[in-house]
């Protein structure tokens, strides 16, 4: 486990609490795991109102702390996770866990095997030169490599194209909405073109890797804490993407189940103990 | 701004030769309005204007390094 620094704030609306944690640690809200400690509340006629309290902790490496030496953290009421969307084709698969996982952190954007350009076949040479095309009208100056990722069972492995360069937070954007947005105009090109649905994915500075591996120790986690509170541990809502990484993370836990409740925008793993 | 519409619509519809793209600038703000034929009109915007979205999703970032305010409108 890398240091962590963590904070705990209080404020009138969580989203505010949040603002305050982030400058206070100094990074970005990518970058944090968020605790709800306590919703806020009006109370009830002014009587019991109480301030919404949250923890950030983040995974970032920091000098001026040592290691925790513990990574065990004391319960906390409602715990849910700071998120970025991603996906978006993955609304058709929903939440169907379909793919064999490895028992290891990595994720299947994590293990790419590099390729030469004249092993590129048509869905990463046209995604390539889309993919070129639309930063080129964006002005944005940016290298695109190309990697296959490693090879989920009984699908084949798509590719990753992987913008690379300085400044480009802007094209992740708030819980990755802007690379949503870009992965799927250029998944809808490359797919028109092909006449078929083009086997691309797009990454951003190993944002989704990060991610990924991010979500999965937090899965991992929140249900240690589902275990040891002995009821249901619910997450922050998460794009479809998302909650499929916390499924199957937790897929062969002993000791807990999951499940995805809500609609839309606001549907959420929930973390439920196996009472045996 | 208005390549990045333009490069897009066509790339999805049927007629590119219908697509057109009209900047309106007024004060800060400025509107792209994004013409195409009539039976292309569901490509660019979308099941749920996804479509849709997602370019303004992106014109909005490149307007947003620039300092300004872009919307995109279907017309």
């Amino acid at each position: 486990m890398s240091d962590t620094r963590s904070v705990e704030t209080n404020a009138d609306d969580i989203e505010t609490a949040i603002e305050l944690g982030l400058e206070e640690l100094g990074v970005s809200r990518e970058s944090v795991i968020v605790e709800i400690l306590d919703e806020p509340s009006r109370g009830l006629l002014g009587i019991g109102a109480r301030p919404a309290r949250v923890r950030l902790t983040t995974a970032a490496p920091s000098r001026h702390q040592p290691p925790p030496t513990t990574r065990r953290e004391p319960p906390s009421p409602r715990v849910y996770e700071d998120v970025q969307e991603i996906a978006d084709e993955v609304d058709k698969v929903g939440d169907d866990v379909f793919v064999d996982e490895e028992e290891d952190d990595d994720g299947p954007l994590a293990e790419t095997v590099p390729v030469a350009v004249d092993d590129l076949d048509d869905d990463a040479r046209v995604g390539l030169a889309t993919l070129e095309e639309l930063l080129a009208k964006m002005q944005i100056k940016a290298d695109i490599a190309v990697h296959r990722a490693a090879a989920e069972n009984g699908e084949e492995a798509p590719w990753v194209l992987q913008i690379q360069g300085s400044d480009l937070g802007m094209l992740i954007g708030r819980r990755g909405e802007t690379l949503a947005a870009l992965q799927y105009i250029t998944r809808l090109i490359v797919s028109r073109e092909l006449q078929r649905r083009a086997n691309i994915v797009l990454d951003v500075e190993g944002y989704k890797t990060r991610r990924e591996q991010m979500l999965r120790r937090l899965a991992k986690r929140m249900a240690e804490q589902a275990v040891q509170l002995g009821r249901t541990v619910p997450l922050e809502p998460m794009p479809p993407y998302e909650r499929r990484i916390v499924h199957l993370a937790l897929r062969d836990h002993p000791d807990v189940m999951t499940e995805s409740v809500g609609e839309g925008d606001h549907r959420k793993v929930t973390i439920v103990p196996r009472f045996r | 701004m208005k390549e990045l519409v333009e490069y897009i619509a066509k790339s999805l519809v049927d007629d590119p030769s219908q697509v057109q793209v009209t900047e309106n600038a007024s004060g800060s703000a400025t509107t792209l309005e994004l013409e195409v034929a009539q039976e292309d009109m569901g490509r660019v915007i979308g099941k749920n204007g996804r479509v849709a979205n997602a370019m303004r999703v992106l014109v909005r970032v490149v307007a947003a390094k620039k300092g300004q305010r872009v919307t995109l409108e279907i017309v």
